[in-house]
């Protein structure tokens, strides 16, 4: 899942987000923390809203340390589920104004 | 099991009690002797099944389900008519129902064109005998309907396995929706309990529904969130809960919130038209409401009535009862052995603990029983689809569906039964032109039946159809080399030459039945229970196949005999009696086999321990005793064994399972004494012998 290329560490969603799924994607995030991170969620099939929930907190424990948070190649289920949910996928993501 | 797979097994059970209280429903509805609670449950039950698939994202279960609950919601506020068309419709809905919601269990695909052109008849008798099309009416009034939705969800609805994006889709249906996402109580990354719930979303439908029509989608999380419903469309905006309304006279009424439950969507709160607003509507929206209420406290009480058990639970229990039987029986032969006198305390003891066992052994089968209603549930609608296909006018009548029989039972006799009801319309019953011409009503009828008769439950399937052509059937059985040509058969012999493999009269191989291997196979199902299966018949009016089975497969009350120092168990229901045969009456017949004369007849003898080949010796028979069997269709016969033990109930421990199959035993037992005891196949015995007589009896009657 992981692979660290250039400094920022690489995170794949898995297919489907779901109840059962929550914890272990928290703990994926948590593990990253401090570092500039890219999400991919191009596998994403269906997302539920616990993990909506961990993705929201995850983007703003990034801004607050200030690191990058981007999101790639996002699926279209998974982009469709967001458009449902209310949130824009920008707001999943963080990027530091300046260049530190 | 993973939780989600669980969740949906349930889900499908649950479905299929909602699919056969549905059928049942619109049976009553056909049949003139529905109720308001009838259309309320009809309706209930298509509901759920759409809330349940809405869960688990069967997206044209739901679609379908949808289509088909609107449409019996007009029927309840009374804008449809139920015109035979009209429950024809419903019942084929029915049906296609049932099939999304089996193609969804397994998997599986529909007939979507079947599907899609149910969705357009409804769409069209909606139209019909509706002045106004039903959902997506555009409001006269308002100009852009629109509701806010506060939505929060809680822990456990995610615990429960619901899901926002499920809920919010489904809303969508009723209208284009705005999701916004309130966040601000999200916790710290490392605070985030990920099973938590932290989010609320503020929705915007526009939509010009009821509010109960949102509610509906949420129906089934209510406890589990927090909701808000406001309704954007400007002042006077319905009536919301706790709404108090005076009219002129002083009359006043406050509105009950919506209650959670459907049947209150007959009489929706109507948005926005102001005459409802008036006193005089109100008390009718009221009564609703409460009539509901009570409704739900009654069906919560029958819910709670009624456990749910794995059964593999239940048979692990019977496993166990059924040990329990051995030991007990274990336990009096040690005290036998030991010498104990009859009246002593011990003995004594030993006999109660005997009718306990009994006892809790009947009470543990009864938990296994199940009323026959599930099988016949699913004939009409077998009898609807046949009828259709072989141009015939066909009624099913079932009686007795409560009678309990024992699950294994209850599942295996589903496709006998199936089997046989597809002849009696496809064979029994002639077309309408010709049942007219013979001066009956045009539509056949089709009886299914079953009942308690000794210790057995009895099933039949008649119809008041031609009959069976005898001639025809000797012809084709002469024709197929079944019988001999010059064979003297009586009418029931020549009825019973339809079980014989290979054997149709159906002149075309149609789809329904006729490929000459449907009897054959019923009977064979039947017989692999232990049952009887057999048909008489009268022409021109009609055939009855009559089924008798036992009511459980796990233990079975028994004589036990002794041949040749084998114990061997004989089921007591096959003994018709038993006696001490005498010399004078025994006539020797073609060198092995003999006749017992006996009440003005002669039965063939059939020494039990030679048949089985135990020994080649035949036992002389007036040092023998003998039981009168019958096998099935009546056949009798003289089994002579060395002695009879006694009766005793024996739990049935399957030989196939256990060894393998072996013909003239139909299973084992376990003895008191710890040893294994076979359990005789009367039927296959007496069959054997019946056939090997058959050739030399008719000269033997001839001789007398």
């Amino acid at each position: 899942m992981e692979n660290t290329h250039s400094g920022t560490a690489t995170l794949a969603l898995p297919p489907i987000l779901d109840l059962t799924a929550a914890a272990a994607v928290l703990e994926n995030f948590l593990t990253r923390r401090g570092k500039p991170l890219s999400v991919n969620a191009a596998e994403v099939q269906r997302l539920g809203g616990q993990c909506l929930q961990v993705l929201l907190c995850a983007r703003a424990a990034w801004a607050a340390d200030e690191q990058e948070l981007r999101l790639d190649s996002c699926s279209e289920e998974f982009l469709a589920a967001l458009d449902l949910l209310g949130v824009p996928p920008k707001i999943l993501t963080y990027c530091k104004e300046m260049p530190a | 099991m993973d939780p989600m797979a669980a969740i949906r097994e349930t889900f499908f059970q649950e479905c299929e009690e909602q699919l056969a209280a549905l059928e049942a429903g619109l049976i009553l509805m056909e049949s003139g002797a529905a109720e308001a609670e009838t259309v309320n449950a009809v309706f209930r039950a298509v509901h759920s099944i759409k809330g349940g698939a809405g869960i688990f994202a069967l997206d044209a279960l739901v679609r379908f389900a949808h289509v088909f609950e609107t449409a019996l919601d007009q029927v309840r506020s009374g804008t449809l008519a139920t015109t035979q068309a009209v429950l024809n419709l419903l019942l084929r809905a029915a049906d296609a129902l049932a099939d999304l919601v089996r193609a969804a269990r397994e998997n599986g695909t529909v007939d979507e064109a079947r599907t899609a052109a149910l969705v357009v008849e409804f769409t069209q008798i909606s139209t019909h005998g509706h002045e106004q099309p039903p959902t997506p009416a555009p409001a006269p009034p308002a100009a852009s309907p629109a509701w806010h939705i506060s939505f929060t969800p809680a822990a456990s609805l995610y615990a429960k396995a619901n899901e926002t994006a499920l809920l919010l889709r489904e809303l969508r249906r009723l209208g284009p929706i705005e999701a916004t996402l309130d966040s601000s109580r999200l916790p710290e990354l490392s605070e985030l309990d990920p099973e938590g719930a932290y989010l609320t979303w503020n929705i915007t439908l526009a939509a010009d529904c009821t509010e109960l029509a949102i509610r509906n989608v949420f129906e089934f999380v209510e406890d589990d969130c927090q909701l808000t419903i406001t309704s954007a469309t400007p002042p006077e905006p319905g009536l919301k809960p706790g709404d108090v309304i005076t009219g002129d006279n002083g009359f006043s009424f406050e509105f009950f919130p919506p209650p959670v439950f459907d049947e209150e969507e007959a009489v929706p709160p109507p948005p926005v038209e102001p005459e409802h607003h008036e006193p005089p509507a109100t008390p009718l929206a009221r009564q609703n409401p409460v009539e509901t209420m009570a409704a739900k406290a009654e069906s919560a009480a029958a819910v709670s009535a009624t456990i749910r058990v794995d059964l593999d639970r239940v048979d692990r229990m019977i496993d166990l009862v059924g040990e329990l039987v051995i030991n007990e029986a274990m336990l009096s032969q040690r005290v036998l052995e030991a010498g104990i006198a009859r009246a002593s305390g011990v003995a004594m003891a030993l006999e109660e603990l005997e009718h306990l066992t009994r006892e809790i052994q009947d009470s543990v089968m009864a938990i296994r029983a199940q009323p026959v209603r599930s099988v016949f549930q699913r004939m009409p609608r077998l009898v609807r689809e046949v009828a259709a296909q072989t141009g015939k006018q066909a009624r099913l009548v079932t009686e007795g569906e409560g009678t309990e029989v024992d699950k294994t039972v209850i599942e295996r006799i589903a496709d006998p039964l199936t089997h046989m009801i597809r002849n009696a319309i496809d064979h029994g019953l002639e077309s309408p032109e010709k049942r007219i011409a013979a001066g009956k009503p045009a539509e056949g009828l089709v009886r299914l039946t079953a009942l308690h008769r000794s210790g057995r439950i009895v099933l039949e399937v008649s119809d008041d159809g031609a009959g069976i052509n005898r001639a025809r059937v000797k012809e084709k059985a002469i024709a197929n080399g079944l019988i001999a040509p010059d064979a003297a058969l009586t009418d029931d012999e020549i009825d019973n030459l339809i079980f014989l493999p290979g054997f149709s009269t159906a002149s075309t191989v149609s789809d329904i039945s006729g490929r000459g291997v449907g009897m054959d196979v019923v009977r064979q199902s039947v017989v692999a229970l232990g049952g009887r299966i057999s048909i008489s018949s009268r022409p021109g009016q009609g055939s009855t196949f009559t089924l008798s089975l036992p009511l459980t497969l796990a233990v079975l009350d028994g004589m036990v005999i002794s041949a040749r120092g084998h114990t061997l168990i004989i089921p007591l229901g096959a003994i018709v009696e038993t006696l001490k045969p005498k010399a004078a009456d025994v006539f020797p017949l073609d060198g092995e086999i003999n006749l017992i004369h006996l009440r003005g007849g002669y039965v063939p003898m059939v020494d039990i321990a030679a048949s089985l080949g135990y020994c080649d010796e035949l036992i002389e028979p007036n040092q023998s005793v003998a039981l009168l069997v019958e096998g099935e269709s009546g056949m009798r016969a003289v089994l002579l064994a060395d002695a009879i033990h006694g009766q005793r109930q024996v739990v049935i421990k399957s030989l196939e399972a256990n060894y393998r199959a072996i013909p003239g035993i139909a299973a084992s037992t376990v003895m008191g004494d710890g040893s294994v005891a076979l359990i005789l196949d009367v039927d296959a015995v007496v069959k054997t012998t019946r056939s090997e007589l058959n050739r030399s009896e008719s000269s033997l009657l001839e001789a007398r």
